[in-house]
């Protein structure tokens, strides 16, 4: 572990990863990085691996095609295969209100230059008869959305950060964080101290309570999200599909696992990484009704992961008002593995240029939430 | 939901007599047991059973099944066959499948008693049909009257190969050996003695290599091995059988345990990981007990008193009356039948429990003794005949080899003069000379020897190192490869220090690697690859490999995974990370949660 | 029937009623009671499904449905453990394609 840093990140999940690569990349050196447990211990390995660019505000729209576009890189920059599909993504709406909303959204995203369209319920048939599609009023497509797996993503990130020289250090937790005439002198570690000036809270849904360590409040906290697994089977699914309606996401891997997940209506709080039973009742009900064909098909794994919920369900990411070189770069509420390209470009050119470049994340500033929450719903 | 009282998983021994003890206290019990034949283990076994009159002696393990079925069902207890546990949940809650349905049940007390299964043994072409657990084999001839094979290679001298050598000539078939990797036979004299007399032979210090056959065993490659269980090259036998039965021991089913937040630990002597228990069978949930194989990999009778002793326990807890006497008196019974000297593997692994058994000592191992070096490369003459040549000495600048007036002297080296400048290796015509240097602070030693094959080895190719008699010692790694004008080319190679002046030969390994992981067909080697590349935590290598992500739930592979992992990295499986059990246990299909009209 | 156990030392095996299911489109004669991977083997099919990365003969090891080597699809349903499935008349059993169909 070295004792000197130039920026330290808390939390070596596919954020943390991710900045930390990209600090590397524009030429910083002695970049540490902490993780508790193993690597993709957190909510990264834990999660459905989506990567989607229909949002519902243009400057998201924007970050996520940028974090496509790396993405579709990610073999030649970062050096390993992730798995990454671009079978898709099917939005479906159920209600006027639903439908009214994707005409929305697809009119804007088109202005962006995203390659969406809306679907019409026979359209949808036509393109996947394996779907039930009673209630369906209509969908929107985008052939470039996709899929990838997150562990191997963030294990990839590692050992590339290794090899570029930075410090990965992993089985090691932060203690706290110290501070000098309000200015960042270093970080405390169960493994020993390293100085720096420069910390970056990477840590999801524990990042409030990094902050807490040096009076820094960060509106973020965890919620546990089930999961699903089941066996694998020959490939029939090519996009990843979401019902906000009937509340559920569903998507087959490269290996032919289905994997697939809903938003508990009284979600246990992130810390709370154990599963029920009622979780495979309530999706045994609603997956089997909208995809007959999976009555046969086995479960074979269920598990819990925590959302850095943020109170409008959009990433938070600024410098602290609180305390100066402290970043912080969490409250992805369930969509942080699709951004992480783009978001460890944008943080990394934060800290070594003072502000992002490549693109513009100042709508995801503290700010706005002085302002009117305007919460995004396309989440499940 | 239903509560009941005590609820059991698995009807085999321990869990039969479990259910006897509280259902003859009154106690309301449920116990689910997932075939459609209540008596684990005891339905197939056809041999008469030790012990004593109470627990059954000279009744043989079916009849055994039968009487203790009759017993419980003359109790209140009811028994669910065909009820497969997938998983437990919050608030005692517990999730099974019957009739293709889910059913959900709620417990006071939890009795598991899941019993164990088959350790995977891999060799090349272990995944042939052909090759099977000793219980399917027992499944097959005792159960469905199925004749298993006609020709039987048995792996593994333990009670149950020897027992299942004599059911196999009982049913019929022939068994062409029982071999055993270590040096002595496993299992009870009495056993090999029935065995040994039917004519069928017991190799001792012998490991099976590999299976031949297109679509399933026609033969199999046995081999000695030595002492560090390495096959001896040379050594190789091909016998033709049709079946191979892997009776390498068993391990004990742990998930259901974890999922009830029983803590487990790793105790090899007990069978791998056990659920961490107390005398009375309390696991760390006060709530949940264990009995059986599920708690240490023994016998019936031991799993009979433990479920017995469980019961009584819970039934105190239940209905707040003391047992204590009896208790007591079960608690002696068991300590006895673990006195013998056969039972020491079990006190050791109790006694890292906590739990103090008979005042038999458990013998000791000894350990290596290291050589220590001082890190100069050096050569070494290995030339022990007098034949007249003295090119070493010739060629020495050095002046540290002195043969003398008459050549037909043996070399004799000056250590202090040696420089390792290899001139002399490069020179000798018996190949007899090499370099060795050991660096103490990294362990690692290096040996430069002649190396006059093609294809010359590549730098970082790793490579076997051979001894003198032409056994496997250890892995090396090439680190030079000199290409010399005379064709003597010099090759160091890279290895632990304690092998050093052991390795004389290099040898390019053999291109094939058993699969750890049948589910999702990943061989040792790809394993290996991986941790070399510096994946060295369970979790990471996991989710790099998908090596324990198949839908047998990691119940082949992880002890073999971490085994690899242990010896890769020089941590005991002890410190390693063993992994999370989530449910479901089983796969199982989304239709077994809906309401039968909506099937 | 060929492959089966009539006289044993100890234990009796009574005449059992005859089932009779298909295997890729050929009757077999099974007992009632048999696990499909039993009455299987009992007729001499060894070889349960090629594994789906590499293609390789695959059987069963366990024999009571905790090692996962017997998938095989049965009545239309993939990866179903033959060794823990009773057979029935008519029932259709085949070795299913790499990882199996669900569409």
């Amino acid at each position: 572990m070295i004792k000197e840093a130039s920026a330290v990140i808390i939390g070596g999940g596919i954020i943390g990863s991710s900045i930390a690569f990209n600090l590397l990349k524009m030429g910083m050196k002695d970049v540490s990085i902490f993780e508790r447990s193993y690597i993709s211990s957190g909510s990264t390995g834990r999660c459905g691996g989506g990567i989607r660019q229909q949002w519902s505000s243009p400057m998201n729209v924007r970050l996520a095609m940028r974090s496509v576009k790396l993405f579709e890189n990610f073999k030649i920059d970062v050096g390993n295969d992730i798995e990454y599909y671009q079978g898709g993504y099917l939005l479906l709406a159920y209600t006027d209100s639903e439908a009214d909303d994707f005409v929305k959204n697809v009119t804007m995203q088109k202005a962006q230059g995203l390659d969406v369209e809306l679907l019409t319920p026979l359209m949808i048939k036509e393109k996947f008869p394996f779907l039930n599609i009673e209630g369906i009023k209509v969908g929107s497509w985008c052939q470039s959305d996709g899929h990838a797996n997150p562990q191997i993503a963030n294990i990839a990130y590692a050992i590339a950060i290794r090899k570029l020289g930075g410090d990965f250090n992993s089985h090691t937790e932060v203690k706290g964080i110290d501070v000098k005439n309000g200015e960042i002198i270093g970080v405390e570690t169960d493994k020993g101290f390293v100085s720096t000036h420069t910390v970056i809270d990477t840590a999801g849904a524990n990042s409030a309570k990094i902050g807490e360590m040096v009076d820094v409040k960060i509106p973020v906290y965890g919620e546990r999200h089930q999961i699903l697994i089941t066996e694998p089977v020959n490939h029939f699914l090519d996009p990843l599909v979401i019902n906000f309606n009937h509340n559920y996401y569903v998507r087959q891997t490269h290996h032919g696992s289905l994997i697939m997940g809903q938003g508990d209506k009284n979600p246990a709080p992130g810390e709370d990484l154990g599963n029920t039973i009622e979780f495979l009742e309530e999706m045994a009900a609603k997956m089997t009704k909208d995809f007959p064909l999976l009555k046969k098909v086995h479960i074979v794994r269920q598990w819990s992961g925590a959302y850095d919920m943020s109170p409008d369900a959009q990433p938070v990411i600024d410098e602290a008002h609180e305390l100066s070189r402290f970043i912080y770069a969490t409250g992805f509420s369930g969509h942080g593995f699709m951004l992480a390209p783009a978001v460890g470009e944008a943080v990394a050119e934060m800290v070594i240029h003072g502000k992002s470049m490549t693109m513009d994340i100042s709508n995801l500033k503290i700010d706005r939430f002085r302002e009117k929450v305007e919460k995004e719903h396309n989440v499940v | 939901m239903k509560t009941y009282d005590a609820v059991i998983i698995g009807g085999g021994p321990a869990g039969l007599l479990g259910a006897l003890t509280l259902g003859n206290h009154g106690v309301e019990t449920l116990l689910l047991d997932e075939n459609a034949e209540i008596g684990g283990q005891l339905v197939k076994q056809t041999h008469k059973f030790f012990g004593d009159h109470e627990h059954y002696a000279s009744v043989r393990g079916f009849e055994i099944a039968k009487k203790l079925r009759t017993e419980v069902e003359k109790t209140q207890v009811k028994l669910s066959t065909s009820s497969t546990v997938i998983g437990i949940y919050p608030e005692n809650t517990i999730a099974y499948v019957r009739n293709d349905q889910m059913e959900k049940v709620r417990y006071k007390k939890l009795l598991i008693a899941t019993g164990a299964m088959e350790k995977q043994l891999p060799f090349i072409n272990s995944d042939l049909p052909g090759v099977y657990g000793a219980g399917a084999i027992q499944t097959l001839m005792n159960q469905y009257g199925i004749f298993p094979g006609k020709r039987f290679l048995i792996v593994g001298s333990g009670n149950i190969g020897l027992i299942l050598a004599y059911q196999l000539v009982q049913a019929g078939a022939e068994v062409r050996a029982i071999i055993e990797a270590l040096g002595a036979i496993g299992g009870y004299e009495v056993h090999s003695n029935k065995v040994k007399r039917l004519g069928i032979p017991i190799l001792l210090n012998h490991t099976v290599l590999k299976a031949i056959g297109d679509e399933s065993v026609q033969g199999a490659v046995i081999a000695r091995v030595d002492d560090k269980f390495n096959p001896v090259a040379g050594t190789e036998k091909e016998l033709v059988v049709d079946t191979i039965c892997i009776s390498v021991g068993l391990m004990p089913l742990t998930e259901l345990a974890e999922q009830a937040q029983c803590k487990i630990s790793y105790i090899p002597e007990l069978g791998g990981y056990v659920p961490l228990r107390d005398v009375r069978m309390r696991t760390t949930n006060p709530d949940v007990f264990v009995a059986g194989d599920l708690s240490s990999i023994e016998e019936a009778t031991t799993a009979m008193i433990e479920g017995k002793i469980a019961a009584l326990q819970i039934t105190e807890d239940l209905e707040k009356i003391d047992l204590e006497e009896e208790l007591n008196e079960e608690l002696k019974t068991i300590s006895l039948f673990r006195s013998g000297p056969k039972s020491f593997k079990i006190r050791a692994g109790l006694e890292k429990m906590g739990i103090k058994n008979s005042k038999i000592e458990v013998p000791k191992v000894t350990s290596f003794i290291k050589r220590i070096e001082d890190g100069k490369v050096r050569a070494v003459i290995e030339c022990d005949e007098e034949i007249p040549c003295n090119s070493c000495e010739s060629v020495c600048k050095f002046d540290a080899i002195k043969i003398g007036k008459n050549l037909n002297a043996k070399p004799v080296l000056d250590p202090s003069k040696c420089t390792g400048c290899s001139l002399c290796m490069l020179s000798c015509p018996g190949l007899a000379i090499f370099m060795e240097s050991v660096d103490t602070v990294t362990h690692k030693g290096t040996l430069a020897l002649p190396y006059e094959f093609l294809p010359l080895p590549k730098v970082e190719e790793k490579m076997w190192g051979m001894d003198r008699d032409g056994n496997y010692v250890c892995d090396v790694t090439v680190k030079k490869v000199i290409k010399s004008p005379n064709k003597t080319n010099i090759v160091h190679v890279e290895m632990q220090d304690e092998f050093v002046d052991m390795v004389r030969h290099i040898k390019f390994p053999q291109k094939e690697s058993p699969f750890v992981c049948r589910c999702e067909e990943i061989t040792v080697e790809e394993i290996e690859k991986v941790i070399d590349s510096g994946i060295t935590d369970f979790e990471e290598l996991k989710r790099m490999t998908r090596v324990t992500m198949g839908p047998c739930g990691g119940k082949n592979c992880r002890m073999i995974t971490l085994g690899i992992l242990s010896r890769k990295t020089g941590i005991p499986i002890s410190e390693l990370s063993h992994g999370t059990s989530r449910p479901p246990v089983k796969p199982v299909e989304f239709s077994i949660f809906l309401r039968r009209d909506e099937k | 029937m060929e492959g089966r156990i009539t006289e044993h030392p100890i234990l009796n095996f009574t005449k059992k009623k005859t089932v009779k299911f298909f295997f890729e489109g050929r009757e077999v004669e099974a007992y009632e009671g048999d696990s499909v991977a039993a009455a299987l083997h009992a007729s001499g099919i060894r070889v349960l499904r090629y594994t789906p990365v590499n293609g390789r003969p695959a059987g069963f090891f366990c024999a009571v449905g905790k090692c996962s080597s017997c998938l095989m699809e049965i009545d239309g349903i993939p990866n179903v453990r033959s060794c823990m499935t009773e057979v029935k008349e008519g029932m259709s059993v085949r070795r299913q394609k790499e990882k199996g169909d669900v569409v």
